[in-house]
């Protein structure tokens, strides 16, 4: 598959829910799995009975704010940490109590962790002392092609130090690779650098992946890096994922408020229905049909689509149920419209607002509406101020849990 | 898919253990193991040579006549004599009548409260008096600072008596220090039979641990956090303040605390240079064991044990909350000693550094010069070399059952080597394990430094029991004396100080780096020896260099173990020829300190300035 | 004596001469904190065979130490054959006493302080090994641990075999310790010992005979005469001029300064300190009931006595001058003699013409393996010519009236008018309170 598409152009277009990267075998057992782990330090539980299943050659990131339990799952996974409760497989066998350097897992920090005292070479070589290099290739030639590999090829004398910060994060990722490991594992590997950096390294980071398909779990507080270079992407919150999905679903449809707000910009909306009805989306135009207020009704026939009229702030606002929700005429409802949904003057909902701030980013301008004490967030390429009407269509709002 | 397992996964077959592909050959395994082989040998050879033996004085306090009792220890801390105003607290008083009997002008310290006052004081002493030399030695070049810095733990070496000698040639009435008071026109000071005499003794011993411990930490102070605060704007004294002192003030403490212990076990030093009125607690407790009041002894040796081990608990504590991490990378640059410029910051630390350079040429040279003074000096106060014949004449002609210059000379160097290789990986695990983190290690650290907080008397009379008497087990009598057990014992004596030098470093290296290690396939002992010592080398170097002190020095425990004629070493020849005349022993004093100061250069030599980098 | 046993403290001296030492074996092993800073650069295999060098020196270790040192633990005629002290022959020692060597050439074992054998200056081990080996068709050994008596007794009450046959150095107050702390008699009554009627009476310390003095001592004052004329009488130490003037040591850990303050106990009395009740004191020489020894003790730290730690301390402080006077032993000159020094620099002085001796016996273990040949030992060191070596050896005064001494022996060894000394019966259940109250006022903090 294209993962450079998927990576970097995630919100232009919907896709099918947990598509399997192309590799993967449906029967192989996953090369990673956490099946029901928890880990507990004193009385808190960084990790709350996680289950997850990462698939032979596959990118998969952990991302949530600090805390988390991304890292800490990576530690378990690595074998830094011992789970309190449940069991981690790599291939479908359990790992428990077996020791880091028994996994055959690459690992990159965040801070590099460069050897101080050995050269670059030596540091890329490391692993080489426990694993031999491939059939017919001497552990030199072995340095030397991975330097080539993360584009340092004449770094194998210098001292770490000489060498800048993504200089310093690739010779990491070349010791990782250098022992042919089963696994990576890269924990915020880009934090540290600045952001043009970041970009560049994370398509190399991308890059080395697909070429050599190697089964990578990264971890980053940073939504953006997720989406841009994942397979798929789980968006953890207190120990638990909250949602594990391809990027653009996780964007496009976020599980919960949590992931809505938390994966890029994002307009929140929840209120109270006052109304549900059924519309017949055909050639013929938008027939609508008061639905049956006490009826469950979550099926949609083909043409029709259940919206509900929503009680926020004030305004009453129209969104699409797309056939997932039995919602009833007093319950409350969260959604969310994405900023490049809002469009102004556009859109069945109208909204009237005051411009806040902007920020210039350079392609688009990033808007900051004030609605009644609420912030609402557009992307524009026009400049805008004062009093400003935004909108969206029903079909652009996505209903989220945790109203 | 395939082509990504290039490693020595492509070759291996499913074996036992799950999802491993890296091929393990045996040698792996059985390295993967050695630091739990290790762990499991210290803990052996701590529990057979140091636990077992102290605990078979230790328990006559609570078990008397084969009856469990805690009566003397109540009595013990209610005797005002033993605890001052505290045994009246002891003894069920309210806390405010003690709280102002403390206060009071007629306060009683007691034996113990005095020692702890001593020990404070001689604390204070030496660090006041260690830290410019860590100073000196840390941060500015000049020819012979290696061989100095080398020489540093030489005093540690000396046996009290030799101390005692060169401080009464020193500082006694009719000293060297009175005498050139006198040639200058200055009124004479009476140092002698004081607490001063007794804390400038302790700082003569502890002043040198405290520079060589401080020392070790300042050179591996990584040079860029510097740079780094000084580019953020910090000033000289500023970035001193965020960023290196940091870093060097738990090893500061790392010396105060082995200080305090160390002088709060003090013993032939303060009744030689200060007089029974300052009796310390061991003392007391050498006094019970030679009467044999075995009781009272063994209370009193854990009353010292507490508050060692309270001091050092508290100070680990201390050390665990404010490690500063480092990666240890690259030192700071040394300044030449002669100033670059007239300028003030340039000139005034070294003009500080000249007045220190004074005082410690009385305090350290002086006395260990009158004591090669008196290796020279007959009888008619003439120069001789009469006492360095006695040497020759004694390795010649002395009799087998006597003690001659060159067996003592070579067990010691022999001992000592081999202390140290013992105690290096015994205190390297010790410190490895206490510093990962888990509830309660802090206790287990503490534990582990016992063997410098229980009373040498106590446990010269646990190894002679538990060693040289041995344990019956089935009808056998297993014992270990001789060079063996005096190796182990010293091992025991010395591996605190490889665990205090190397844990903080330890403590303070950034986790990442072991782990990335790890996930390369090394195993936890290769870790340390290919990551986590070479990063905290030169504190690896200064404990090898203090276990190898502690064995050249000890006396109590090689006096138990050594069976044969050929078992003595140094500090037990020079006790052997301490008579009525101090010339053969002074004599014996100087080889001691010219082989173990040759020996010190040696190791850090081997040991190498940095890391290698 | 030759050199004052307190504080002094040395290793038992066992005369095999010993095979390389184990440490060196220990020695070949590296630690596994390597020294090979590179990480990559070498080959592994070294560095593995070095980590195992440390786990075998480590194995090797504690490996030898359950080899070593069994005692056979069975009481079998085995036992203690090979008599040397606490010594625990390494493998392939054949040592001195091999198989059959009982036979043909006992070997006797003689328990003493280090400085009996092993002094700078002169020490009478040597000799009387000689002797005694030309004489008697036996072998001696010398055995001195550290702890001196008390590691007898300490071996006894951890029930392991005593490997000595006698003991050479006893005091009154040893006596009075071992039998307070063994139930079981740690040596055998005296026996037959050739010349035993020639000791003189006032030397015999032990009631219960087991003990025979071999020689005697006087501790007194040594001053230097050209700095001070020491005081004739204790009460002269308390004079002004004499404040800061005395050097002595602390009773609790030398012989010399126990000897000193049993000095004072015996001239003005315990005032009760140890009567346990029955109201019994020691009465005082001084005919004051009022004033005991702490009494007097109390003005001599008023008038700025130091009581130091071990005699040596105290010498070598008044060597330097410190003060001019210090305890001692009135057998100075003997030494000072010997090393050319002027006399007037060491003089002695004996307060109220008194002095206090400290016999030294000698008593055959209950356990021994060579009793008979123990008690042929013990009648040779009362032999007038051994008596005579035994003096002027370990500096002291023969036990018997018919040692053959240099005319000139007396001059510079002097004896006191009046030698005074507890009795066994005066110092047990006593020696301990008194000391325990001398301390607590002397100290007192």
């Amino acid at each position: 598959m294209d993962f450079e598409e998927a990576a970097t152009d995630a919100a232009a277009s919907a896709e099918p829910a947990d598509a399997p990267p192309a590799a993967a075998s449906v029967d192989a057992p996953p090369a990673v799995e956490l099946d029901g782990v928890t880990k507990r330090y004193g009385d808190t539980a960084a990790v709350d009975d996680v289950s997850l299943r990462v698939r032979e050659g596959e990118f998969f990131t952990l991302v949530g704010p600090s805390g988390c339990g991304k890292t800490t799952s990576l530690r378990l996974i690595a074998g830094f940490e011992e789970p309190t409760a449940g069991t981690v497989r790599f291939f479908g066998e359990s790992v428990a109590g077996v020791p880091p350097e028994d996994r055959d897992v690459g690992v990159v920090f965040q801070n590099y962790a460069l050897f101080p005292h050995m050269t670059v070479g030596e540091n890329v070589g490391y692993g080489l002392n426990f694993a031999d290099p491939p059939e017919g290739v001497t552990r030199d030639e072995r340095v030397a092609e991975l330097l080539e590999l993360v584009d340092l090829p004449d770094a194998a004398d210098r001292e770490p130090e000489s060498l800048s910060g993504g200089q310093q994060q690739r010779v990491a990722m070349a010791r990782a690779l250098a022992p042919g490991p089963d696994l990576l594992l890269l924990d915020e590997p880009m934090s540290a650098l600045d952001a043009q950096l970041r970009e560049r390294l994370r398509v190399q980071v991308r890059r080395i992946q697909s070429e050599l398909s190697i089964t990578t779990v990264y971890v980053t507080h940073d939504q953006e890096e997720a989406l841009a270079i994942s397979d798929r992407v789980a968006v953890m919150r207190g120990g638990t994922p909250e949602q594990v999905a391809p990027p653009r679903t996780v964007y496009r449809e976020p599980a919960s408020r949590f992931v809505a707000e938390f994966v890029g910009d994002n307009n929140v909306f929840a209120g109270r229905v006052v109304d549900v009805e059924d519309r017949v989306t055909g050639e013929d135009g938008d027939a609508t049909s008061n639905g049956d207020e006490t009826s469950n009704g979550n099926e949609t026939s083909d043409g029709v689509t259940r919206t509900a009229a929503v009680d926020a702030g004030g305004e009453t606002l129209r969104v699409a149920l797309d056939g997932a929700a039995d919602v009833a005429v007093g319950d409350r409802l969260a959604f969310c419209v994405r900023p490049e949904y809002l469009r102004i003057d556009g859109g069945e909902n109208r909204i009237r607002t005051t411009v806040a701030s902007a920020e210039f980013l350079g392609e688009t301008t990033r808007v900051t509406l004030d609605w009644g004490g609420r912030d609402l967030v557009l992307r524009t390429r026009d400049p805008l101020s004062g009093e400003v009407v935004v909108g969206f269509d029903p079909e652009d709002a996505h209903l989220i849990d945790g109203a | 898919m395939t082509d990504r397992r290039s490693g020595a996964g492509e070759a291996s077959t499913p074996d036992a253990g799950p999802s491993r592909r890296r091929v393990r050959s045996l040698r792996d395994r059985l390295e993967g193991r050695l630091l739990t082989a290790l762990a499991v040998v210290t803990s052996l050879t701590l529990v057979v040579a140091f636990y077992y033996p102290v605990g078979t004085v230790l328990i006559e306090a609570v078990v008397v006549d084969g009856v469990a009792t805690l009566a003397v220890f109540a009595e013990l801390v209610r005797d005002p004599f033993y605890f001052g105003e505290l045994a009246r607290l002891f003894a069920g008083e309210s806390p405010i009548a003690v709280a102002r009997a403390l206060l009071g002008p007629d306060r009683r310290l007691g034996i113990v409260g005095f020692t702890a006052y001593q020990a404070a004081l001689s604390t204070v002493a030496s660090v006041a008096l260690g830290l410019p030399a860590a100073y000196l030695l840390a941060r500015f070049e000049f020819p012979g600072r290696r061989t100095l810095r080398s020489l540093t733990i030489v005093p540690f070496v000396l046996p009290s008596i030799m101390v005692a000698v060169g401080f009464v040639a020193t500082f006694g009435t009719n000293g060297t220090l009175n005498a050139v008071l006198s040639a200058l026109g200055l009124p004479p000071v009476d140092l002698m039979f004081s607490l001063q005499a007794i804390v400038i003794a302790h700082a003569f011993y502890n002043a040198p641990l405290v520079a060589r411990v401080t020392t070790a930490a300042w050179e591996s102070v990584d040079a860029r956090a510097v740079e780094t605060a000084r580019s953020l704007g910090a000033g000289p004294a500023r970035a001193f303040l965020d960023v290196v002192a940091p870093q060097v003030y738990p090893a500061v403490l790392t010396g105060a605390a082995l200080t305090f212990v160390f002088t709060f076990g003090t013993f032939p030093i303060v009744l030689a240079l200060g007089g029974f009125q300052l009796a310390t607690v061991e003392v007391f407790v050498y006094r019970l064991v030679r009467d044999l009041s075995y009781a009272e002894a063994a209370a009193l040796a854990i009353v010292e044990l507490v508050i060692s081990l309270g001091v050092l608990l508290a100070y680990l504590r201390y050390e665990a909350r404010n490690t500063v991490n480092a990666r240890g990378a690259r030192p700071l640059p040394r300044r030449p000693l002669l100033p670059a410029a007239p300028s003030a910051r340039e000139v005034l630390p070294r003009v500080g550094l000249a007045a220190y350079a004074v005082v410690a040429a009385v305090l350290f040279l002086a006395p260990i010069g009158s004591m090669v003074l008196a290796s020279v000096t007959g009888g008619d106060g003439a120069l001789t070399l009469e006492h360095y014949r006695f040497l020759v004449d004694r390795q010649r002609t002395g009799a087998a059952f006597q003690v001659r210059p060159w067996p003592a000379i070579r067990n010691s160097l022999a001992f000592a080597s081999a202390a140290t290789l013992m105690a290096l990986p015994m205190g390297v695990v010790v410190a490895v394990l206490t510093t990962r983190r888990y509830r309660g290690r802090k206790l287990v650290d503490a534990a582990a430094m016992a063997p410098l907080a229980v009373s040498g008397i106590v446990v010269g009379l646990g190894l002679l029991r538990g060693l040289v008497f041995g344990v019956e087990v089935a009808g056998w009598r297993i014992a270990a004396t001789g060079a063996v057990a005096i190796v182990v014992a010293h091992a025991v004596a010395g591996y605190p100080f490889v665990v205090r030098t190397v844990a903080p470093g330890l403590e303070g290296l950034d986790r990442s780096l072991i782990e990335s290690a790890r996930a390369l396939g090394a195993s936890r002992a290769r870790v340390i020896r290919d990551v986590e010592l070479p990063l905290v080398w030169p504190g690896v170097v200064a404990g090898a260099a203090f276990a190898f002190a502690v064995s050249i020095g000890e006396f109590t425990a090689t006096v138990v173990l050594a069976t044969g004629a050929d078992a003595y070493t140094m500090p037990v020849a020079i006790e052997r020829f301490i008579g009525r005349r101090l010339g053969p022993a002074t004599a014996m004093g100087v080889v001691l300190l010219v082989v173990t100061g040759l020996s010190f250069v040696v190791i850090e030599r081997l040991g190498g300035e940095h890391r290698g980098l | 004596m030759a050199d004052d046993t307190d504080a002094a403290t040395g290793p038992d001296a066992v005369t095999d001469e010993g095979a390389v030492s184990d440490g060196d074996a220990v020695a070949s092993g590296e630690p596994s904190a390597s020294r090979t800073r590179r990480g990559t650069d070498r080959p592994t295999r070294r560095r593995f065979l070095a980590l195992g060098g440390a786990a075998g020196a480590l194995a090797l270790a504690g490996c030898s130490a359950q080899q070593t040192g069994d005692d056979g633990g069975d009481g079998g005629s085995s036992d203690g054959a090979d008599g040397s002290d606490g010594s625990n022959e390494t493998d392939g020692d054949d040592g001195s006493d091999g198989e059959g060597g009982d036979e043909e050439t006992p070997t006797l074992t003689v328990a003493t302080y280090t400085s009996f054998i092993d002094a700078p200056s002169v020490s009478p081990g040597e000799w009387l090994k000689e002797e005694f080996e030309s004489r008697v068709d036996a072998e001696l050994e010398w055995a001195t641990p550290d702890n001196e008596l008390n590691y007898y007794v300490e071996r006894a009450a951890s029930g392991v075999s005593i490997d000595a046959d006698l003991y050479v150095g006893l005091t009154t107050e040893d006596l009075v310790r071992v039998d307070d702390q063994l139930d079981d008699g740690l040596f055998a009554e005296r026996g037959e010992v050739g010349g035993f009627g020639d000791v003189r009476d006032g030397l015999l310390f032990d009631p219960f005979d087991r003990a025979v003095p071999f020689d005697t001592g006087y501790v007194s004052l040594v001053y230097d005469g050209t700095a001070v004329e020491a005081p004739e009488t204790f009460d002269g130490l308390l004079a002004d001029e004499h404040s800061g003037a005395l050097i002595a040591q602390n009773p609790g850990g030398s012989s010399t300064g126990r000897s000193f303050l049993l000095h004072t106990i015996h001239r003005f009395g315990d005032g009760g300190v140890a009567s346990d009740g029955d109201d019994e004191a020691v009465e005082g020489g001084d005919g004051d009931p009022d004033y005991d020894y702490l009494d007097y003790w109390a003005d001599l730290q008023a008038n700025d006595v130091r009581v130091l730690g071990s005699w040596d301390d105290a010498y070598t402080a008044w060597s330097n001058g410190e003060a001019p006077i210090v305890v001692s032993y009135s057998t100075d000159q003997v030494f000072a003699d010997m090393e050319g020094a002027n006399l007037e620099e060491h003089q002695i002085r004996f307060l109220n013409d008194q002095a206090y001796a400290t016999p030294e016996g000698m008593a055959v273990f209950a356990d021994a393996d060579e009793p008979a040949l123990a008690r042929e030992f013990m009648s040779f060191m009362l032999e007038p010519d051994v008596q005579g070596q035994i003096a002027q050896r370990n500096v002291a005064f023969p036990a018997t009236d018919t040692a053959t001494l240099p005319d000139d022996y007396a001059e510079l060894a002097q004896e006191p008018a009046e030698p005074v000394t507890f009795t066994y019966d005066e110092l047990q259940g006593s020696v301990s309170e008194w000391i325990d109250a001398w301390e607590r006022q002397y100290a007192g903090n």
